[in-house]
């Protein structure tokens, strides 16, 4: 190669690898990291045909190939060669919704699967990435802050400075005459509880409506979830004990859920925690609701004049597999002109607003509403009906650019069955 | 050469001037996820591939600084599009500064009396497809990576379409696209100059120079693609045969019957149909007789599939095919369509199954050669695994090129557990992609039909296959890049430069 002009320099810009990070003889949280990872890892750096890119929230307003879920499972293999240390990744596992979308589009989950008994668990590898860099003392400034003002007042800090408190959990309630305890708790999230009100209320008038016997927790802590998502894993346990306790204490068997990231958080998260020990009942209300209907206990009957498209929460629908009974609510509801896009389509949709990337990383969260926004104009909607209060905010403020409104399920079903919901849908 | 810390100062900050801080990325992580594309990679030499830089431009003139920049400082450019070719074509070889495209997915314009769309470069062919259905159209260029790639590595690699070919291959579906050259020049290559011609005879056509080059050309960043109208109905039936050479027989009436809507037809050998069985749980088992399967794909408008089906279930019939029933036909070819065709994973000799990058080597060969070449690969794949239990042999296929039935993708799939390569072994794959190749051009095939013939092995044989051809590829490469900037080390084309002394 002597021989050969110009071309062949490298440019000692940065330097290169030098193999001496965390992978060999790193601290004892990297090594049990990349014992668990490493195999996982190798079935996607194997493959490495990236069907995941084109479905991913982030890639599709980013297009930056470091943020993939190629790229998520790489780096393993990367640490375990010696070649990045969890300072190296650390930032970049912040670009990700934990919506699902990859795994379910990964040839290694369609095709061998069965075989191995075996599938692509990105969100989990992306949790536990997260926790090992707060294990090692790596923190995003945003999610610290976030998960510190958490711990101090027992919710998410979903109004800024103002208003999150203990003493407000239940203010979205006032006047709906909730008794508190019983057999059956009403879970309400931080964003529902204090931001879109008009959600939780909406949901505990349609349960009256349809005489579901339902009361709320003595003591309401954040389910802990977004905590876990963001790598503050003790934190989060604490706060699931805290909830656990709570149920117990008012001999609670079933916990009714509004809000896709609770469930996920007490039908994945909780049964980690607490194993056979978590023997509670988990109901997602929409679920709920659509059996309702089917029974004739709920039939609305109040013609709602819009124009919708569903967005499909990516906890519900790429994650859980919820997405019909969505749909048997709104096909329930009269006067709705109904435009549906098919899941599978919707695989490729998300708000961006789970996984704590709106925490970090307000400008992505904005332009994944956005492009999900431009969609619901190109069917000539009038308003998007989503069953997730976290997504809906982002989603409102992408709306109010196309003029379309964003509206809870719950909060449409209520108005079709003649409740005056009342609450706010934001601040 | 090497150029000193001082002046790759000036370089980032020029670049960031040009680009904006956001998009030079001098990242560990961004850098190493740029190093490799799905081609089995040497895990163990990582370091050794990874680039300096990368940058992630979005405008045409954005990629003309970038390139006249790296021209005027000599460091080595890669272009990176989907990094999804199988060739190493977007894997740098000499580290430098990563182009990669992906942000430049704008579609500029649909032209719907032309029946044209205008793409910025970094456009997924799938996405870009759930477009054009809305009006009824579609970009026909359909690769295994059709959920991934994207259209300009589809121009560096002139790429192969699978059931997309009734319409021809990427070569013929890319009108026309702006090119940027080693120096820095912007000119737009097509059939003649008017972007949205299909032919021309106006001066040499180059087009094609400009197609497969594997970056060291220059770097596409706009292109024109013709549409044709969605079909409206497909048909995929599948026949099996109890030994090779009924397959082999019945594979040329189908595919030189001179259908219209014929589409292509796949032949599985035994060696596919015996490792399906053992290891694709998305296979549906057949009886143990069945040794061979044949695939054909007619789609278009309704009667006239129709009418071309029943032609291809005529022809079939009457070679002894067993046709398997709608719902294996439906199902198998849509899973294969949708995937690389492999479970990605393998066995040790042993019988232990283990994880394994699937490879497959690929060559363009004509009908009456395929037994020959077929019994030659399969003993090079042989031997390879006698040696090493981190080899496996996933059989071939053999894909009809277009509607003349007359050559053929021929690929073997063979599956390396990666985890365990060494460079003893290493350089025993190596050796056996070059024996590979040699068999090829041996049978006056080419060394590759789709993914391009640079990686280590085969590369050495280019000269042989090409002949004078490649002298001239040795001229062109020197007169249009004469800093040897663009994806140096690829083709085997530094010897343009032997001699000569450096610019610095």
């Amino acid at each position: 190669m002597a021989d050969v002009p110009a071309s062949a320099g490298p440019v000692p810009v940065t330097p290169a690898p030098d193999g001496d990070g965390n992978g060999h003889g790193g601290p004892a949280q990297t090594q049990e990291f990349i014992a668990e990872w490493r195999n996982a890892a190798y079935n996607c750096f194997s493959s490495g045909h990236k069907f995941c890119r084109e479905v991913c929230p982030v890639t599709q307003v980013t297009r930056n190939d470091t943020w993939t879920p190629t790229a998520f499972h790489a780096n393993v293999v990367a640490m375990e060669q010696g070649e990045l240390t969890v300072e190296d990744v650390a930032a970049d596992y912040v670009n990700c919704t934990q919506c699902g979308a990859c795994e379910l589009r990964c040839p290694n989950t369609l095709f061998t699967g069965d075989f191995y008994r075996f599938r692509t668990r990105t969100v989990d590898l992306v949790k536990a990435v997260r926790a090992l860099a707060v294990d090692s003392g790596v923190h995003q400034p945003a999610w610290q802050r976030w998960n510190q003002l958490t711990d101090e007042r027992t919710h998410e800090p979903v109004l800024g400075d103002a208003g999150v408190s203990q003493e407000h959990v239940r203010d979205w309630a006032d006047g709906l005459h909730i008794p508190v305890g019983g057999q059956t708790i009403l879970f309400v999230d931080c964003e529902a509880a204090f931001y879109r009100t008009s959600v939780p209320r909406a949901v505990a008038q349609i349960l009256q409506h349809a005489g579901v016997d339902f009361g709320l927790m003595q003591e309401q802590w954040c389910c802990g979830g977004p905590a876990a998502e963001m790598g503050y894993v003790d934190q989060a346990r604490r706060f699931a004990e805290h909830n656990l306790a709570n149920w117990r204490a008012v001999g609670a068997s079933r916990i009714l859920v509004l809000d896709p990231h609770d469930y996920i958080s007490f039908t994945e998260d909780y049964p980690k925690f607490f194993g056979a020990d978590f023997d509670l009942e988990i109901v997602l209300v929409v679920e709920l609701f659509a059996e309702l209907i089917r029974d004739g206990r709920l039939t609305p009957s109040i013609p709602v004049r819009r124009s919708v498209t569903y967005h499909d929460p990516c906890r519900l629908n790429k994650r859980k597999g919820i997405w019909q009974e969505p749909r048997e609510v709104l096909r329930a509801i009269p006067g709705l002109d109904f435009t549906d896009v098919d899941r599978v389509t919707q695989w490729s949709y998300c708000s961006g607003a789970g996984g704590g990337l709106g925490i970090e990383k307000p400008e992505l969260t904005a332009a994944i509403s956005d492009d999900r926004m431009d969609k619901a104009a190109a069917l000539g909607v009038d308003t998007l009906v989503s069953a997730c209060p976290w997504s809906e905010r982002p989603l409102s403020v992408a709306g109010g650019k196309r003029d379309i409104d964003v509206v809870d399920i719950h909060e449409i079903l209520a108005e079709s069955l003649g409740i005056e919901v009342g609450g706010r849908q934001g601040t | 050469m090497t150029i000193a810390p001082p002046l790759a100062d000036e370089v980032v900050e020029e670049l960031v001037h040009v680009l904006g801080t956001e998009h030079v990325h001098t990242s560990k992580t961004a850098r190493m996820a740029r190093a490799r594309v799905p081609a089995p990679f040497p895990v163990h030499r990582w370091a050794d591939y990874v680039p300096d830089l990368v940058v992630t431009p979005v405008t045409t003139d954005e990629v003309a600084e970038i390139v006249r920049l790296a021209n005027r400082y000599r460091i080595p450019l890669v272009p990176r599009d989907g990094g999804t070719g199988l060739t190493d074509g977007a894997r740098p070889e000499r580290r430098g500064i990563v182009v990669d495209v992906k942000r430049m997915n704008q579609i500029e314009e649909i032209d719907l009396d032309n029946r044209t769309c205008t793409v910025g470069v970094g456009i997924n062919m799938l996405k870009l497809n759930e477009v054009l259905g809305v009006h009824g159209l579609i970009y026909p260029d359909n690769p295994a990576s059709y959920p991934c790639s994207l259209v300009g590595g589809r121009i560096g690699t002139s790429g192969w379409s699978l059931v997309g070919a009734r319409f021809g291959h990427s070569r013929d579906l890319v009108l026309s696209f702006d090119m940027v050259l080693p120096t820095g020049d912007v000119i737009t290559v097509g059939d003649g100059g008017g972007r949205k011609v299909t032919k021309s005879s106006t001066g040499y056509q180059l087009k094609h120079l400009f197609m497969g080059h594997q970056g060291t050309l220059g770097i596409a960043t706009r292109a024109t693609l013709k549409l044709y109208p969605k079909p409206e109905a497909e048909f995929s039936p599948f026949w099996a045969f109890e030994d090779f050479d009924d397959a082999y027989r019945t594979l040329k009436h189908l595919s030189q019957a001179g259908i219209a809507t014929f589409a292509g037809a796949v032949l599985f050998d035994e060696w596919k149909v015996a490792y399906l069985r053992r290891d694709d749980e998305a296979y549906i088992p057949q009886p143990g007789d069945v040794r061979s399967l044949v695939c054909a794909v007619a789609y278009g408008n309704e009667d006239e599939v129709r009418a071309g089906g029943k032609r291809l279930m005529r022809i079939a019939r009457d070679n002894g095919a067993r046709y398997l029933g709608d719902e294996i036909s439906e199902g198998d070819w849509a899973a294969r369509h949708d995937r690389y065709a492999t479970p990605l994973h393998g066995r040790t000799r042993d019988g232990q199954v283990v994880p394994m990058s699937w490879h497959c080597e690929d060559s363009a060969i004509s009908y009456t050669e395929l037994p020959a070449v077929k019994d030659k690969w399969h003993a090079i794949a042989a031997r390879l695994r006698e040696r090493f239990d981190a080899f496996d042999d996933w059989g071939m296929f053999f894909y009809t090129s277009g509607d003349t039935g007359t050559d053929f993708l021929t690929e073997i799939d063979i599956g390396i557990w990666e985890q365990r390569l060494d460079d003893e072994m290493w350089s025993a794959w190596v050796e056996a992609k070059r024996d590979i190749a040699a068999v090829a051009v041996e049978h006056g095939g080419s060394i590759s039909a789709c993914h391009g013939a640079c990686r280590e092995g085969e590369v050495d044989l280019v000269p042989m296959e090409l002949g004078g051809g490649y002298d001239v590829m040795l001229k062109v490469k020197r007169a249009l890049d004469p800093n040897n900037i663009m994806n140096p080390g690829k083709y085997g084309l530094d010897r343009a430069y032997e001699g000569e002394v450096s610019a610095r």
